[in-house]
């Protein structure tokens, strides 16, 4: 093992061109790292992905079936003068309960919508508005007559999209929560709190705009602010959105009247598990009957996904091309050794010497190098593949905002909630731009870049070996 | 000790040989000296002895084997070491390190002894402020007088020299061809030198000539 102390000798004593190719190997494997790095990384946030970015199932009437029975009706209908109504069916939180059961299934937030007139307060009215309360964020409320306050029923604020993705926020008091069923709380907006002098623990009434249209007494818990952006999904018919009400479901019910007990506009699911989304849609379609469908929306996860698919192949191809380039630039550095280190082969050969050993001499060189430059690129790589990292992701979200934004479709499933809606796209995004790498060296990063640099110096000296192996010593050593 | 059986070379074609059936017997204990003019074929008759070439016709013997049955790895590592004209040291080591590497590639029996190596060292005038210094910080006579101990500290019966002291002044030619006349004699070892000065050549116990592609006994 004669070769050992031979390497060792040569590195020792020429430090110079061994300082020279511990840069040069620092520079790729660092190279080398940060991509290995990107793609775990890309990796990680997938997995996170799916817990943060999540998915949505919503249920809802059927729209199309209720279309296809109203077609139905006025074609047996004789009489010309009664135009078909259309009939959407309420959501049965008993079949809402059944698909909340689902193993895939994390939270719910049951959604039911209507309006009513302020008594004793006054609403906030916009200038440029056009008057009116026309539509609602759901279709069933064209059955109601409106009034110009909006009443989001709700399981929870937080599960709101609006709140959730940070569009409208708790300034005051707290939000309505699951505590919140068969009570008379309620969240409002500041500018309608700051009109009518109104603060948590106020109590306000409303008039029902349907039935005996009684009166109803709420109780202020909570006030927020909504930004501009709430708006504008509003619609040109919708009141001012200071004008919205965050109430539980239950009241919104109650407002609408008795007939609504126990039914909802439209319940979205948030899913544990966005890639399972499909099986989840199917085994909840067995459980609900036609008159209902589930929709999904996994926009943010599949923005993320697909931008840290890019992020990944980006990240595997610049393993691979520095992998090789690395090898190839090794292998001429090797080659270029050899040939000035060629009086010293011939001596070894004219000793006697194994070619196999000086290969192995050589070898033993470049693994003390490489292994020198292991440690110096996993101090180093964590920085690259931070600043390559954030380029290719920004470059990445970028693009996938832009087909999003192409790929989009008006006319989504209305509401504010969570995983509905063209808002909602807004917000993956959102999501997907806000997206970052974390970039951290694990040991398993360090044992694949040190199963790199093996490689990549085992092929660079293979390569270079044959300059050995056709070497004969009396041309070198006698002329 | 190595005989030589009708040893032929060319490099081109048989036709021109640059010499042909050859056949000489060199002795364990004595010294040789290989004379002629340059492109006579003296070096390549070395490098055939040295067992860093083949011959085209013949073969050459060490004892009762021919050397493409020792192979001419095995016969490099255990039975001839070599002098160069231009030293060809290892440039990274030591006067010490060298003839330890040297010992342990050949596997000769003082293998890692720095004792015996700096014993060789210093008999050959290379004192102990010089056996860990870099070889390249040596004079030429110095180091022409380290490759000398790096073939004396293996246990080779052959040893070759292409024009040992092509580079030296008359002083070190001197001393290293006494040097080489005590290897043959105190240590009973075959040397073969191959020179084209005569003065050295007069030195060693036996002398031949090649010319006109024959090899000729001087003395």
């Amino acid at each position: 093992m004669n070769f050992f102390k031979r390497a060792w000798l040569n590195i020792w004593v020429k430090k110079g061109r061994s300082l020279l190719l511990i840069l040069v190997s620092s520079a790729i494997l660092m190279f080398v790292l940060a991509g290995l790095l990107i793609r775990s990384a890309a990796v990680k946030a997938t997995e996170t992905a799916k817990n943060e970015a999540g998915a949505t199932m919503t249920l809802s009437a059927n729209r199309q079936a209720a279309f296809k029975k109203m077609r139905q009706n006025s074609s047996r209908s004789s009489s010309k003068t009664s135009r078909p109504k259309l009939t959407l069916t309420p959501v049965k939180l008993s079949d809402a309960t059944k698909i909340a059961k689902l193993s895939n299934i994390k939270t719910s937030n049951v959604t039911s919508s209507t309006s009513a007139n302020a008594k004793s307060y006054d609403t906030v009215s916009t200038t440029s508005g056009m008057g009116g309360n026309g539509g609602g964020p759901t279709g069933m409320k064209s059955s109601a007559s409106s009034g110009d306050t909006q009443i989001d029923g709700v399981t929870a604020t937080s599960l709101t999209t609006t709140f959730s993705e940070g569009q409208s926020k708790i300034t005051k008091g707290r939000g309505i929560t699951a505590n919140d069923k068969n009570t008379n709380n309620v969240v409002i907006e500041k500018e309608l709190a700051s009109q009518n002098n109104l603060t948590v623990g106020d109590t306000m009434t409303l008039k029902k705009t349907s039935g005996n249209k009684a009166t109803v007494t709420i109780k202020v818990v909570g006030i927020y602010t909504a930004s501009s952006t709430s708006s504008a999904s509003a619609g040109p018919m919708s009141t001012d959105p200071a004008n919205t009400i965050y109430a539980s479901y239950t009241l919104a019910n109650t407002i609408k009247g008795s007939k609504y007990a126990g039914t909802a506009d439209s319940v979205t699911f948030n899913v544990t598990n966005p890639a399972k989304v499909s099986t989840t849609k199917k085994a909840g379609n067995q459980l609900i009957s036609s008159q209902y469908s589930l929709s999904t929306d996994d926009a943010s996860y599949q923005s993320v996904k697909a931008s840290m698919a890019n992020v990944a192949g980006f990240a595997n191809k610049i393993v691979w091309l520095v992998a090789i380039a690395g090898t190839v630039i090794l292998a001429l550095i090797v080659i270029l050794m050899i040939r000035e280190r060629r009086f010293e082969i011939g001596v070894l050969l004219s000793l006697g010497e194994a070619r196999w050993k000086i290969v192995a001499q050589f070898f033993t060189e470049m693994l003390m190098v490489i292994v020198v430059a292991i440690a110096i690129a996993g101090a180093g790589g964590k920085f690259v593949g931070n600043q390559l990292g954030s380029q290719l992701v920004s470059q990445s979200t970028t693009t996938q905002t832009t087909t999003n934004a192409t790929s989009d479709q008006p006319g989504g499933q209305p509401g504010g909630t969570k995983g509905s809606g063209p808002g909602n796209r807004q917000a993956a995004s959102t999501k997907a731009k806000d997206l970052n790498l974390e970039i951290a060296v694990s040991a398993v990063d360090l044992a694949e870049l040190g199963g790199f640099g093996l490689a990549i110096t085992f092929l660079s000296i293979m390569i270079a070996a044959g300059g050995i192996i056709r070497l004969e010593p009396k041309k070198v050593l006698i002329s | 000790m190595l005989k030589i059986q009708d040893l032929g070379y060319w490099y081109q074609d048989e036709a021109h040989p640059l010499f042909q059936g050859i056949n000489l017997t060199f002795e364990s204990g004595k010294s040789y000296a290989i004379l002629g003019h340059s492109g006579t074929g003296k070096t390549t008759f070395l490098s055939l002895i040295a067992g860093l070439d083949k011959p085209k016709a013949g073969e050459i013997l060490l004892g009762d084997h021919a050397l493409k049955q020792i192979g001419l790895t095995n016969y490099r590592r255990h039975d001839v070491a070599i002098v160069f004209q231009a030293y060809n040291l290892f440039t990274y080591m030591s006067p010490m390190n060298n003839l330890l590497t040297a010992m342990a590639i050949t596997e000769a029996e003082h293998a890692g002894d720095r004792a015996y190596a700096k014993q060789i060292l210093n008999d050959l005038g290379i004192g102990d402020n010089l056996v860990d210094r870099n070889v390249q910080q040596l004079s030429g006579g110095q180091q022409q007088r380290v490759a000398i101990a790096r073939t004396m500290c293996c246990d080779a019966q052959v040893i070759v020299a292409d024009e040992p002291t092509g580079n030296l002044d008359e002083d070190n030619t001197k001393a290293v061809i006494a040097q080489f006349q005590r290897i043959a004699h105190e240590q009973n070892k075959c040397v073969i030198i191959v020179t084209h000065e005569p003065d050295v050549a007069a030195q060693c116990d036996h002398q031949y000539r090649l010319e006109n592609k024959q090899f000729t006994k001087l003395t």
